[in-house]
């Protein structure tokens, strides 16, 4: 009967130690740094002559960090579109990639944080824009993440326009035109990224 | 020696094995994953309701969603007027009111079949500030003294030591195909560039965005002693995908709805 608990008790401790979340790390803006650059992989062209969503991996480019916000901020967002509505943009943005940078991918032998095309953010190099680039420095200090500090991918959306995007809301997305919309209703950014993602926290870093 | 197994020692073992199995649940992450769902339904029944659903106390410095500063997260009866503020640095935003939800919300896709929004035809400026850039295509240096010649107004510019032209006001063109069916969201035009021992570079779809100023940059690349026949380097700027979106929603069949309209 002793030797029965025993291994029961045994038992117990072997299939507690596999809890897959016990020793995980979790990185949040206080023990996470943003990151001096980004790993963005370059995939090949279709015959048009566009970056291909589904083409080759040609070869990695490391961008500056904030130099990659700046040059997708006018790819996702218009550039001439309210001033929080592009801030909101940067934000999602600049989270959504420091995300992706702290868990980076490995395919066809290249590891890197994101790619150039939709799978990931449209970048395109050395394509800022003076308006998108002033959004990009007015969020400069501060991220958008978990109340605790953890940093979590914020995502968007095309959506549809003129329209608050409400299904947007319930899918924890962001919709590009939706922010353009409550940015001309007169919401500023930190009320635009509350719309869309419910129990997040503006933190303020470095 | 019996085969059998007492009824006591039975009833031990299966204590064991519960007890067992409650402490390896509890260590597992399903608690939080039951949460997020809850959290997930709550969400779900707000916005079919147009009224803010109580969400979970947030602990640290930071923004509580749906709930006013002060408040008890009861959500005002009309939008409250904007609030302009914005964050200084030094000082995190630890409270914001979250955008109150608007009169009569309408939830579910509303894919958009009219051929054009009024309010997308705000009075279209004929010009925008631009300038260029001119860079050597393979140092990613600026180029001085280039000439560029932007082909729809026949302007002639030169680039400065920084690869720059001055700013200048450029034609704000909308390609007119596309005017009745769902029209660009920005202006395109075209340049050439020009310098001694270098390819032309033709530089076509440069966004122009109306009411702010707006830049590109013309790659060009040196002639080399390769090169044997000289021809000029063409360049496209993509359509902006939100704009591809737009039209392809605007043609797509019910019958046959292919990606379907843009979801979440």
């Amino acid at each position: 009967m002793k030797r029965l608990w025993v291994g029961l008790a045994g038992a117990v401790v072997a299939f507690a130690s596999l809890g897959p979340t016990a020793n995980a790390q979790v990185y949040t803006i206080d023990n996470t740094a943003q990151p001096a650059v980004i790993r963005v992989a370059i995939r090949g062209l279709n015959p048009s002559g566009e970056p291909d969503p589904r083409g080759r991996i040609e070869w990695v480019q490391t961008v500056p960090f904030e130099q990659y916000c700046e040059d997708v901020l006018p790819n996702e967002w218009i550039p001439s579109w309210n001033t929080e509505s592009l801030k909101a943009g940067a934000m999602a943005i600049k989270m959504f990639a420091w995300y992706h940078h702290l868990h980076p991918v490995t395919i066809d032998g290249f590891t890197f944080d994101v790619d150039n095309t939709v799978n990931f953010q449209t970048f395109r190099y050395m394509s800022e824009q003076p308006m998108t680039n002033r959004a990009v420095q007015a969020v400069r200090r501060f991220a958008y993440v978990r109340p605790d500090g953890e940093i979590i991918e914020l995502n968007y959306r095309a959506g549809n326009p003129q329209d608050p995007n409400w299904q947007y809301r319930n899918a924890q997305k962001m919709a590009q035109w939706g922010s353009e919309y409550w940015a001309e209703q007169g919401r500023n950014y930190v009320q635009i990224l509350q719309f869309y993602y419910m129990d997040r926290a503006l933190r303020q870093y470095g | 020696m019996s085969r059998h197994v007492p009824i006591k020692q039975i009833v031990r073992i299966s204590a064991g094995a519960l007890a067992a199995t409650v402490l390896s649940l509890s260590m597992l992450p399903s608690a939080d994953l039951l949460g997020a769902q809850h959290l997930w339904g709550a969400e779900t029944a707000q916005a079919a309701t147009g009224t803010q659903a109580p969400v979970g106390q947030n602990t640290l410095q930071g923004v509580q969603p749906g709930v006013a500063p002060g408040g008890t997260g009861a959500p005002p009866a009309q939008p409250a007027p904007p609030r302009a503020t914005t964050p200084t640095p030094g000082t995190a935003q630890p409270t914001q009111p979250a955008p109150p939800p608007p009169p009569t919300p309408t939830p579910g896709p509303a894919p958009e079949t009219s051929p054009s929004v009024p309010s997308l035809d705000k009075p279209w400026p004929r010009s925008a500030k631009l300038r260029i850039k001119v860079i050597d295509g393979r140092s990613l240096k600026p180029l001085a003294g280039a000439e560029v010649v932007v082909i729809e107004s026949e302007q002639r510019l030169r680039t400065d030591q920084d690869g720059y032209t001055p700013w200048f006001d450029a034609p704000l063109i909308r390609d007119p195909r596309y005017r009745p069916m769902v029209q660009e969201l920005h202006g395109q035009l075209g340049v050439i560039a020009y310098k001694n021992g270098y390819r032309d570079s033709v530089h076509m779809g440069i966004r122009l965005n109306p009411g702010v100023e707006s830049e590109t940059t013309v790659w060009m690349y040196k002639l080399g002693p390769g090169d044997v026949r000289i021809e000029p380097v063409l360049y496209q700027e993509p359509f902006h995908h939100l704009w591809l979106i737009r039209l392809a929603d605007r043609y797509r069949d019910r019958s046959q709805l292919g990606e379907g309209f843009q979801k979440p």
